[in-house]
């Protein structure tokens, strides 16, 4: 399982209320219809961290390795969509078929 | 195969059709241009038109040159392809920028070359015009503009158009204003080899705000194109999650950096983020080599990210500790002994482990904040040791832990709950109810623990108090059927206890009050017994007797039932068992039938199996039962039913007979071999006969071989009870002990495979420090240590005793090792009995 907080979206500061309402919300997002992975995936993460106790757990026992993708899970928290310039558009169009 | 070994067939095939005439020479070569052997073709059509230059001919060797240099692009020969295509313009008088020439000049980097035929573009008929424009149409796009001289002023429209619309894109995303592009997009003709560009650049815009919008707007791109690199990195823009870091790797350069442009990677992250787009793959890097990633981009990755994902990487990469300390700062003591705890516990060195976790729940104690997860820690403790314990009950140690977590953190009322259950099946319900009450001053108004409290005051009798506090639980749960049923049989054991005491009227009033909660048939059943019992004057529940035992299901169970109730009731009630069959009017002496027989099998199943009023019930109707195993004949599945209910009784001789019985009619059949066997020997394995045992470890093969795993396993276990320690045989006399003779015991117990007993013992004996410090000493495998510390003893024996005084006692060889092959039971194969 990838990082809970990241999971859900939540701060690793957040507390119970907030990560039941972040897990209400990422549920209503993708019910288990429409996407069951994720909807798993969603669902193990509040398991992982939904209580005080829990997240004392999390915190002591997890040993789930980070991954690539945890990795830039973090690097790309602060990232804000950008805009390319005409020069990057025009080395992509410029290339032949 | 080179050229000159091919070219000889075809010259020869040229020299044959020579001889044979021009009509054959020319189907000769149309069959091989059909056939694609264009170099054959080449060369029969290149005779043919040394004759004569028809113009039919002419275009023969047009096709097969131009299928020869598309066989040589195909291998990725651009560059001969290239030259192929300009001897097939010479020597055909065809257009050079007939088919692909264009697109292999772009392919080959040879864009000026490309776009000095500009020109010839025009001149071109419409179909291989449009085809000609749109491989150009990229170069177009970027060249600069005294390259494009050539260029038609259509096309130089189309040319500004889609770079305003590119510019206004741009502009776009950094103004905020959507406006300009769109007037941009609408400059782009639909006869324009960019008009790909309008949904694209849409899509672009609509990226970051409504990917649903943008992914439609994709869809409409028609993907062979000369946009297609700009569809393709769009694409992976739209990837969901993370996935597009593994899609960038069918990305080039330019792709690449659109990407992350996009996405809004600053440039100093971008190296890294590459580095971990290259180990993305379906191969996930190992720890360390995370690890390292982590440590070489530390600097560029956001305040606070690095630390915590190279402390969660330290568990699997342990060599890089000191790496950690180097390049993230101190790890305090509390930290450390985590990591190392993880660390023993993922190479599955358990006691290393332990000891890790026992000093951080030291260090943690040391501030009031961490309290919480020291009791965390020790619950973990506790849970791995009851993990090892076969039937899920608390070592002294697991005790302990969790007692002492249960007061670092008194608001958990699992672990509460879970000491009182502990000591509630251990038969301890004075410390039950000292964990009861802790349980009650922190949740007064829980059900379980209300439940719990259900369960004590029926084990001690206080069946009013027991009856009250479920009455608590169904306000607080009120469809708990668990407890329903408890309520009734609270008012059942009341009313047992009143009958004891001679008090029916009292008697009656409970049982009147049970029958509010109780449902099942057997559950009335009960009721109506007692009501028999305690109905006064005696001879009026005689009729209320009768009734019981019909409706239970005939003589035998409903016997069983009026026995068992009849026991249960407190003594001084003065029921005497035949007096009581008689009064039911139950014949003792008769014999049961095959529907009578499973009643009672399905009843033994639903009695608790402690229950000594079972053997003392199945005592009296030991006759009918016994008649029933010599006479009856019930089918496979029902003789093993009765069994097992037997067995699970410890009803030896009538588990014995009836499963005797039961081989008489299918000889050999392993399970009845297993229960036969273990109610024979199985409370005392070491009188068990040389024979019997091969016996059982022929019938132990056969259950393996025909894949009864359940019936293996608890054979395996008979036979290790009977091959273990207590079996060796002394032939003469008592035992004569020396050095000899324990070195001789500690060595067959070592060709036995007890080296874990061994171990086990010695660790008790020397203390965990010796023991530690004499393991890394001998630093071996578990085996090695074995014999180490075998070897050590006999010589300390020896040293004590002087010599070896006797000689050791006879020791038989192992009968067999004991079966560790066949593994705990299939859990599917679960006990006819199981929950």
């Amino acid at each position: 399982m990838a990082d809970p907080y990241r999971q859900l979206g939540v701060p690793e500061t957040a507390d119970d209320h907030t990560i039941r309402a972040a897990y209400l919300a990422a549920i209503r997002a993708c019910p288990p219809e429409r996407d069951r992975q994720r909807f798993e995936q969603v669902r193990a993460a509040f398991e992982a961290i939904s209580s005080e106790a829990r997240r004392h757990a999390h915190a002591l026992f997890d040993t789930q390795v980070p991954t690539v993708k945890d990795v830039l899970d973090r690097l790309s928290a602060d990232w804000r969509p950008g805009h390319p310039s005409e020069a990057t558009l025009l080395r992509v169009l410029g290339r032949p078929e | 195969m080179s050229s000159k070994k091919r070219a000889k067939p075809a010259r020869a095939v040229a020299v044959a059709a020579g001889q044979a005439g021009s009509l054959d020479a020319t189907e000769l070569a149309s069959a091989a241009l059909a056939a694609a052997r264009y170099k054959d073709a080449v060369e029969l059509f290149k005779d043919l038109l040394k004759r004569e230059r028809r113009p039919a001919w002419l275009d023969g060797l047009a096709a097969a040159y131009a299928g020869r240099a598309e066989q040589l692009a195909a291998k990725d020969m651009v560059k001969e392809a290239l030259a192929l295509w300009r001897t097939r313009a010479e020597a055909c008088q065809v257009p050079l920028l007939d088919g692909p020439y264009v697109g292999w000049l772009m392919k080959t980097g040879q864009i000026e070359h490309a776009l000095r035929l500009l020109p010839s573009v025009d001149k071109l008929p419409a179909a291989q015009r449009e085809q000609a424009t749109a491989q150009l149409a990229p170069a177009v796009l970027v060249a600069p503009d005294h390259l494009l001289a050539g260029l038609s002023p259509e096309s130089l429209g189309h040319r500004a158009a889609a770079r305003a619309a590119l510019a206004a894109c741009s502009q776009a995303g950094a103004r905020g204003d959507p406006a300009p592009l769109e007037a941009a997009l609408q400059g782009i003709s639909f006869r324009s080899p960019y008009r790909a560009l309008r949904p694209l650049l849409k899509g672009l815009s609509l990226l970051a705000t409504d990917p649903t919008a943008a992914a439609a707007s994709l869809a409409r791109v028609p993907v062979p194109g000369p946009c297609r690199a700009l569809l393709q990195a769009l694409r992976v823009c739209l990837m969901p999650g993370t996935e597009w870091l593994a899609g960038l790797r069918a990305l080039d350069d330019a792709g690449r950096t659109l990407v992350l442009d996009l996405k809004g990677c600053p440039l100093p992250q971008r190296a890294l983020v590459l580095e971990l787009m290259a180990r993305s793959g379906p191969v996930a890097p190992a720890p360390a080599e995370l690890f390292d990633l982590l440590q070489r981009h530390r600097p560029v990755l956001p305040d606070g990210a690095a630390r915590p994902l190279a402390l969660r990487l330290l568990p699997h990469a342990l060599q890089r500790l000191d790496a950690f300390r180097a390049g993230f700062g101190p790890l305090d003591a509390a930290d450390q002994a985590r990591v190392l705890a993880l660390a023993a516990e993922l190479k599955l060195r358990p006691e290393d482990a332990e000891d890790h976790w026992l000093r951080l729940v030291k260090l943690l104690c040391q501030s009031p904040a961490g309290q919480r997860r020291a009791a965390l820690v020790l619950r973990r403790l506790a849970d791995e040791h009851a993990h090892h314990s076969a039937d899920g009950s608390l070592c002294v140690h697991a005790l302990d832990w969790l007692q002492q977590s249960l007061k670092l953190d008194p608001t958990d009322r699992d672990t509460n709950l879970r000491l009182l259950r502990d000591a509630r099946r251990a038969g301890d319900l004075k410390q039950a109810r000292i964990w009861l009450d802790a349980a009650s001053q922190q949740f007064p108004s829980d059900a379980l623990v209300l439940q719990e409290g259900v369960e004590i005051a029926l084990a001690t009798g206080a069946y009013k108090k027991a009856a009250g506090l479920a009455k608590q639980v169904l306000q607080a749960d009120p469809i708990n059927p668990h407890v329903r049923t408890l309520v009734g049989q609270s008012h059942l054991a009341h009313a047992r206890k009143l009958i004891g005491a001679h008090k029916p009227q009292a008697a009656q009033r409970e049982l009147d009050q049970a029958a509010h909660w109780l449902r099942s048939a057997s559950d009335r059943g009960q009721l109506a017994l007692l009501r028999g019992l305690a109905a006064e004057p005696v001879e009026t529940g005689d009729s209320l007797l009768r009734e019981a035992v019909a409706d239970l299901g005939g003589a035998l169970v409903g016997a069983f039932h009026l026995l068992l109730e009849a026991k249960r009731v407190k003594p001084g009630s003065g029921f005497a068992p035949q007096e009581l069959l008689r009064r039911a009017a139950v014949d003792a002496h008769g014999t049961a039938d095959a529907a009578e027989v499973l009643a009672l099998a399905q009843a033994l199943h639903a009695t608790p199996q402690r229950e000594p009023a079972v053997t003392v019930a199945l005592g009296v109707l030991n006759g009918m039962l016994t008649r029933a195993a010599a006479q009856l004949q019930l089918g496979e599945t029902d003789h093993l039913l009765l069994c097992e209910a037997l067995h699970r009784h410890g009803q030896l001789e009538l588990t014995r007979r009836f499963a005797a019985a039961a081989l008489a009619r299918w000889p050999g059949r392993p399970v009845f071999v297993y229960l036969e066997a273990a109610a024979r020997f199985g409370a005392v394995p070491w009188t068990m006969p040389q024979t019997e045992w091969e016996r059982l470890d022929r019938v132990f093969e056969q259950a393996r071989d025909q894949g009864d795993e359940r019936t293996a396993s608890r054979l395996s276990k008979l036979l290790g009870a009977a091959s273990g320690p207590g079996a060796f045989d002394v032939p003469n006399g008592p035992p004569a002990f020396g050095a000899g003779s324990i070195g001789g015991v500690l060595d067959s117990l070592l060709q036995s495979g007890y080296e874990d007993d061994i171990l086990d013992l010695a660790r008790r004996e020397m203390g965990k420090a010796t023991f530690e410090q004499l393991r890394r000493e001998v630093n071996g495998s578990k085996t090695q240590f074995a014999e180490a510390l075998v070897a050590m003893l006999k010589a300390a024996a020896a040293s004590d005793a002087g010599a070896p005084v006797l000689e050791p006692v006879k020791i038989l060889p192992p009968r067999r090792q004991v079966h560790k092959a066949s593994a705990a039971a299939n859990p599917n194969q679960k006990d006819l009995f199981d929950g």
